[in-house]
């Protein structure tokens, strides 16, 4: 498929166009000083004015808290009931190429062994469209993690801005593909003249990290004790902040709410970073202090998810250091590690 | 200022009168304050101290942060604000005043968050607290670092979160219960207000109460409504408004406002601020057998 164009002018067209097809479209907005993601009715509440939304479109594949069962309690015994899940097509409009990465992540653990259907069904109907980045900020790491601005990985269509104020758009899966035939009356071929894109801004690569280096380091079991561990992450006071604006976590915890005779179970975002997320009923809690919880969020990131996905579990979107509230930088703890290994 | 403080945190070190220096120092760029944990004499040229150190390292002092304790007797760097919470923790009986080494620090004001500053401190970057704060002059400390500053506050503490408090008031209850239902709409369960926190020292927070569960988990309305009320209540009489909370909010829940308007209420109703004197236990914690009201007998 040919490149499309659509000007930003006829984005009011395309969110219509959407929303008359039974879609929920989704883009950045301002709330309360924070660029987010949130569901819009027009054109004129986006904006375009934001290096990355702070909140992640994950909430559309993996909602903070979902009900998964409903049961009542009865004379008999406890009814319990399953949930129709048919959910809505969503088109998120406005993602950056890090986060766009991170869906592909998230499916391999949701797919592992058996589906989780609460997330593929989501996962199978959300339209991710890209707008490659003209501004970063000192946060930004992608071109650090082996992904960058131009990277079209988990986006359906990409779209890079132009001069004249339109968006060159570039269907890169079959579902992007059909988005824009779908929609056709508002993507255009350009005629005439090559259109003049805006340059897409990179993040300068952090020199002294070495993917290969951190892999190297973390295989070596030892490692596991250094001291390096407490010494960089003891700051960390052990919020979610991180990990429930990361794009690529996703755990949770499952929890009944109710009354005697009855109620739901939900599946609820937890964080690896709470300090009895891995407490045992015995009372034994394997990791006890908060420097043993943010090194499984780095091991997480940079050993157990590229083992056993061979997927990337860190996209260098930049969140985790953006919202830190004792500002403990991942890439700072990257660079460390990758100063120390052989 | 920050060579007078290496100096001290080199002296206590090499004294043996603290074990870790609880303190900032740069982060990588040296665009950021970062809390920083010095043990060995040669290492306190990391510190620093200037108006980016916003962190409210009293939290470090707390038994939420076990690791921490471990490393010693603990000198810690603190403005006055900060100091309130350490007040707070040694009348609560959390911390002993011997046990920990207080280097209080002059200060003229911090930016409320990090991102705002633009190399210079100007009135519009600075908390509502710096405004209206009395103890830019540290007031329990073992060690004074800075000038003395000539700084009275207003008679009548003022600034946007008093005036936001006043239009609330203002406001039907219908009314303010619809705002505080938008506000907690945002809210997703992060917690980084409680961490963030030194008197919510729990180390089981009610929220991780589940047999039964006291507070949902869940971010929806009702989870998120009990969660941030709860929490207010047991701030209530307790919080110094030191603004951590607020600060680190990755979904700019404007906690201020309910802290502030406890920290009123109780003013008026006790006569009592919290974070003053560490000999007077807060309001909400003490039993007099000489007590007006009769419900408690």
């Amino acid at each position: 498929m040919k490149a499309m164009y659509l000007k930003k002018a006829e984005l009011g067209k395309l969110i219509s166009s959407v929303q008359d097809s039974g879609a929920l479209f989704v883009g950045p907005v301002v709330d309360a000083g924070n660029v987010v993601y949130k569901e819009i009715g027009s054109a004129s509440e986006l904006t375009g004015d934001y290096i990355i939304p702070v909140t992640t479109y994950k909430q559309w594949v993996f909602p903070q808290t979902e009900v998964v069962a409903t049961f009542a309690v009865t004379k008999e015994g406890v009814d319990l009931d399953g949930v129709d899940l048919d959910p809505p097509d969503v088109v998120v409009f406005g993602a950056r190429a890090c986060e766009a990465a991170s869906l592909a992540s998230l499916r391999s653990v949701f797919t592992w062994g058996e589906d989780d259907e609460f997330y593929t069904r989501r996962e199978d109907r959300i339209t991710v469209i890209t707008v490659g980045c003209t501004a970063i900020d000192d946060e930004c790491f992608c071109t650090t993690v082996e992904l960058s601005p131009a990277s079209t990985t988990g986006s359906d269509i990409y779209l890079r801005e132009t001069t004249d104020d339109e968006y060159m758009a570039v269907a890169v899966t079959k579902k992007g593909e059909a988005f824009i035939k779908a929609h056709h009356g508002v993507f255009h071929q350009k005629r005439a003249a090559e259109p003049e894109l805006v340059e897409l801004k990179l993040p300068e690569p952090i020199k002294g990290i070495k993917k290969e280096k951190i892999s190297a380091w973390l295989a070596r079991t030892d490692n596991y004790q250094s001291e390096l561990w407490p010494r960089l992450t003891r700051k960390c006071f052990g919020c979610g902040a991180c990990t429930f604006s990361c794009p690529t976590c996703h755990c949770f915890d499952i929890t009944d709410e109710g009354t005697a005779f009855g109620g739901e179970r939900r599946k609820n975002w937890d964080a690896c970073q709470f300090d009895h997320f891995t407490a045992h009923a015995s009372g034994h809690n394997p990791r006890d202090t908060q420097f043993k919880r943010w090194r499984n969020r780095f091991m997480c990131k940079f050993k157990y998810y590229p083992d056993k996905f061979k997927t990337t579990g860190c996209v260098g979107c930049g969140r985790c250091i953006r919202v830190c509230p004792v500002r403990l930088d991942i890439t700072e703890v990257m660079e460390e590690i990758s100063q120390i290994s052989e | 200022m920050e060579k007078a403080l290496r100096e001290k945190a080199r002296e206590l070190l090499t004294t043996g009168e603290a074990n870790v220096i609880i303190g900032y120092e740069w982060n990588r760029r040296k665009t950021r304050a970062t809390p920083a944990f010095i043990t060995k004499a040669d290492e306190v040229d990391r510190l620093i101290f200037n108006p980016l150190c916003v962190n409210n390292l009293s939290i470090y002092l707390t038994r939420k942060n076990k690791d921490i304790l471990r490393m010693g007797k603990p000198a810690i760097v603190a403005k006055g604000c900060d100091i309130k919470n350490i007040v707070v923790l040694i009348s609560e009986g959390q911390v002993k005043r011997e046990d920990v080494v207080i280097i209080g620090m002059s200060c003229n004001g911090v930016v409320y968050k990090q991102g705002l500053w633009k190399g210079e401190l100007r009135p519009e970057i600075m908390p509502v607290k710096c405004h209206n704060c009395d103890v830019r002059n540290p007031h329990l400390t073992d060690f004074v670092i800075g000038d003395h500053i000539d700084f009275t506050p207003p008679e009548t503490p003022r600034g946007m979160v008093f005036d936001k408090i006043a239009a609330l008031d203002a406001k039907t209850p219908g009314e303010r219960w619809s705002f505080w239902l938008e506000e907690f709409s945002r809210c997703i369960k992060c917690y980084a207000c409680r961490q963030a926190c030194s008197l919510c020292y729990c180390e089981r927070c009610i929220t991780e109460k589940n047999v039964p569960q006291w507070i949902e988990t869940s971010a929806h309305q009702r989870g998120n409504i009990a969660w941030n009320l709860v929490r207010a209540m047991h701030l209530a009489g307790r919080c110094t408004f030191c603004g951590e909370c607020e600060r680190s909010c990755p979904a700019n829940i404007k906690l201020n406002l309910v802290n502030q308007k406890l920290v009123l209420t109780v003013k008026d109703a006790f006569d009592f601020k919290s974070g003053y004197d560490e000999k007077i236990h807060p309001p909400m914690i003490v039993f007099s057998p000489d007590d007006t009201e009769n419900f408690i007998k």
